[in-house]
């Protein structure tokens, strides 16, 4: 019969199809610029700092893959036009590539397939993974260069817990280029209508959450909110306590202790008592902050943009530094740029030359007025530049103030692994279907056999 | 009459398939030989292609991995879920929408729009619908006076909105399916079956149901092959993660979740060819039941 046959095209049809799903992650194709590109990369691999050149013999153009869109994309785009126009003999060519999650997919698939661009946007976590991989280019020989490179002041300008976060073994594979802080955004309007003081320590966040959790109207206001990843938060949480979290150096998971038990409690009592609530399913804090349906939330600066147009001709808000527990902790996050092994020394030197204008007093400045986040050096903050800005931005200035009690996410292999885990046990606190007595333990051992297994597969 | 295949015949068939054949063996041979290899990679270089160790370990950490068994369970609840009420569904508007009825042409379009119009896009208004607060689908049980379900962010609710969600997007496609089907079925035979007194009923079971045979064996092999593969909707719905408690985890979720997000290349693979092997089964059993019943 005709349908049979047609059944049987179908069907083989679609069995590719399932089989060309399953193969996706293999599908970028062998690419021949690899071939080009390889034999340069080998004279890198020699140790030799007065290898590279100093000097650009002739034009060079570089890619740098991001993920900035909108206002972001314009105004990297408008650092790196002031660049070529001083320097005629570089061309950046920038590639956006959409959010963080693809630009994180694009380069593990670029890497395969030997098509990495000269420099990207990255962010800490990944770079560990790259350096044992030997796919990023060591920027240590250029920051020291007494010519080309930065001065000792120039580097100790950069805020340390920046200048931390993109060290390894006191190698820098990355600078750090866009950061941001966890800040306590609030609600002015209902803060003085219930009389509530901006909270300082884990009492008073309490406290103020209680108060502020009402009803108006028939609509409920709950009094503090906390992003769906709060799993990514507790490593502050369980800091501010006064405990440790997980130990870079040995991979070992630290948080199934007293201290972190506390900082469970702590978080799951405000959900008992329901004076505390997720974003669920508004997506991000902001939304429901917006409307004036929760009264208080801690999250990143990164969401200023998105706090105040979500809360425009709604509700009236400011920030603060976060409250402090035991211990004042506030972790620093976000990206930073780095160079791929694979470039050539000539492109590679066009990249530390943009680099280093892109992370200059003037430039780091502009970028955190622009898109607001903080910016990566002690200079800046005195820049005219950053000062008039906070003048009319208090909220963008709050976070500067954290720098001292500043903090990263251990950059180990296996930690978005262990990070889903804790993320999921957290999360059946908060609703209610598991103690925190059972989850704890449950997470850290978790956590561990995912750190362990990462660690066994990344061993070189 | 097609002449006997000879050394010249075969070799222009074979410069006629060599596009198609350079294209497929690219894009989809060589990815399914590879992640096949790569899943039984336990100790390996991905970025420089050095293996230093094969063997079954990738397949058995994913017989013990607890996140795995659920995305199996979720998947299996997933397909049960969306394809036979989806079918159905179809079934049943491809019947009212072939008979003439006023407006028929904007019907058959306003069905057919969830099939061309992009996942993520009417996901957003999907998240609306399911709010808790603010949504269409608790106002309207609010009207019935039924309690809010917080549809996204309870654990218990989160599969079976993503079910809903799915069949209402594929309901679409399958329509347009079993509408060709129908215009396949001769008028006479119910012209006949009319003369002799049958019943819309009878009609519906004596003929129109047996001559749709193939077209919703067709369906039904293409849409469970299609549940077994959701994902877009996943991702759209909760907004980039497997919904509370990963209680919307599906096996193409998790897939891509050890690939992407955790850089477990081996493990992932493996899981692929779980996938594969599952929807292989299913589909030779159907093909087999299918012969069966087209052979009666």
């Amino acid at each position: 019969m005709i349908m049979i046959r047609r059944i049987r095209f179908v069907l083989a049809l679609g069995l590719i199809l399932v089989a060309a799903a399953c193969g996706k992650p293999e599908t970028t194709p062998p690419a021949p610029a690899g071939s080009d590109k390889s034999a340069p990369s080998s004279a890198a691999d020699e140790t030799d700092d007065a290898a590279f050149p100093t000097r650009l013999r002739g034009p060079v153009e570089i890619t740098f893959w991001h993920a900035m869109t909108g206002h972001h994309e314009e105004a990297l785009k408008a650092i790196a036009d002031r660049f070529m126009a001083e320097h005629p003999d570089i061309r950046i060519k920038l590639v956006g590539q959409g959010n963080y999650g693809d630009l994180q997919e694009k380069l593990t698939a670029a890497a395969k397939s030997k098509t990495l661009p000269v420099m990207a946007q990255v962010i800490e976590t990944w770079v560990t993974d790259y350096q044992q991989n030997g796919l990023v280019q060591d920027l240590t020989p250029y920051i020291e260069h007494p010519e080309i490179g930065w001065t000792k002041e120039e580097l100790e300008d950069i805020i340390p817990v920046f200048r931390e976060a993109n060290r390894w073994d006191g190698r820098f594979f990355s600078l750090p280029f866009s950061k941001s802080t966890q800040i306590l955004y609030y609600n002015t309007d209902l803060f003085q209508e219930r009389g509530v003081e901006v909270p300082k320590t884990w009492d008073e966040l309490r406290q103020a959450a209680e108060k502020l959790t009402f009803e108006r109207n028939g609509k409920k206001v709950i009094g503090i909110g906390f992003e769906n990843s709060v799993g990514w938060q507790f490593h502050m949480w369980v800091r501010q306590a006064g405990g440790r979290y997980i130990d870079e150096a040995t991979g070992t998971v630290l948080f199934d202790s007293p201290e972190g038990r506390q900082a469970l409690d702590f978080i799951a009592g405000l959900f008992k008592d329901k004076i505390a609530r997720l974003a669920g399913e508004d997506q991000y804090m902001s939304n429901p902050f917006g409307r004036g349906d929760v009264a208080m939330y801690i999250g990143s600066s990164a969401g200023i943009p998105f706090v105040a147009k979500a809360a425009e001709g709604n509700i009236h808000w400011a920030a603060a530094a976060v409250p402090a527990g035991a211990k004042r902790a506030v972790p620093f996050a976000g990206n930073a740029v780095a160079v791929f092994d694979s470039a050539t020394p000539e492109e590679k030197l066009a990249a530390w030359l943009f680099i280093k204008t892109l992370l200059n007093t003037d430039n780091t400045a502009y970028w955190a007025r622009e898109t607001g986040y903080l910016p990566i050096r002690r200079s800046a903050l005195e820049s005219p530049i950053w000062k008039d800005f906070v003048k009319d931005h208090p909220a963008n200035g709050v976070g500067t103030e954290q720098f001292d009690a500043g903090f990263f996410d251990p950059r180990i292999p296996g930690f978005d692994a262990a990070m889903k885990i804790v993320q999921k046990e957290i999360e059946a606190v908060l609703l209610g279907e598991k103690a925190p007595g059972a989850a704890l333990p449950d997470a850290a051992a978790k956590a561990q056999a995912e750190i362990d297994r990462a660690k066994a597969r990344s061993r070189e | 009459m097609p002449d006997k295949p000879n050394l010249r015949s075969t070799a222009k068939a074979f410069v006629y398939l060599a596009p198609a054949l350079l294209v497929l063996g690219t894009f989809t041979i060589y990815p399914i030989v590879e992640s096949f290899l790569l899943s039984f990679y336990t100790d390996y270089d991905y970025f420089h292609d050095r293996v230093y160790r094969l063997g079954f370990d990738n397949y058995l950490y994913l017989l013990k991995d607890p996140e795995f068994h659920l995305a199996l369970r979720n998947t299996a609840v997933f397909v049960i879920g969306v394809v036979p009420i989806s079918i159905a569904l179809s079934l049943g508007i491809a019947l009212m929408l072939y008979r003439p009825i006023p407006l028929r042409s904007f019907f058959r379009t306003v069905y057919f729009l969830p099939t061309v119009t992009s996942v993520v896009a009417v996901a957003v208004v999907w998240r609306w619908i399911f709010h808790s607060d603010y949504g269409l689908l608790n106002f309207g049980l609010g009207l019935l006076g039924i309690q809010p379900v917080r549809w996204l962010t309870d654990p218990r609710w989160a599969l079976p909105a993503l079910i809903l969600f799915a069949i209402w997007k594929s309901l679409g496609y399958n329509i347009v399916l079993f509408l060709a089907g129908l215009s396949n079925i001769p008028e006479t035979y119910h012209l006949a079956a009319r003369l002799d007194r049958a019943g819309p009923w009878r009609r519906f079971w004596s003929i129109t149901f047996p001559l749709l045979w193939p077209t919703t064996f067709f369906v039904s092999i293409v849409s469970i092959i299609g549940a077994f593969k959701v994902f877009d909707e996943v991702y759209a719905l909760f907004g980039g993660s497997p919904g509370p408690l990963s209680s919307a985890l599906t096996l193409v979720y998790y897939i891509f979740v050890k690939f992407y997000r955790e850089q477990d290349y081996a493990v992932a693979s493996a899981a692929a060819y779980v996938l594969f092997l599952i929807t292989f089964l299913l589909t030779v059993i159907q093909l087999w039941i299918g012969r069966k019943r087209t052979a009666v």
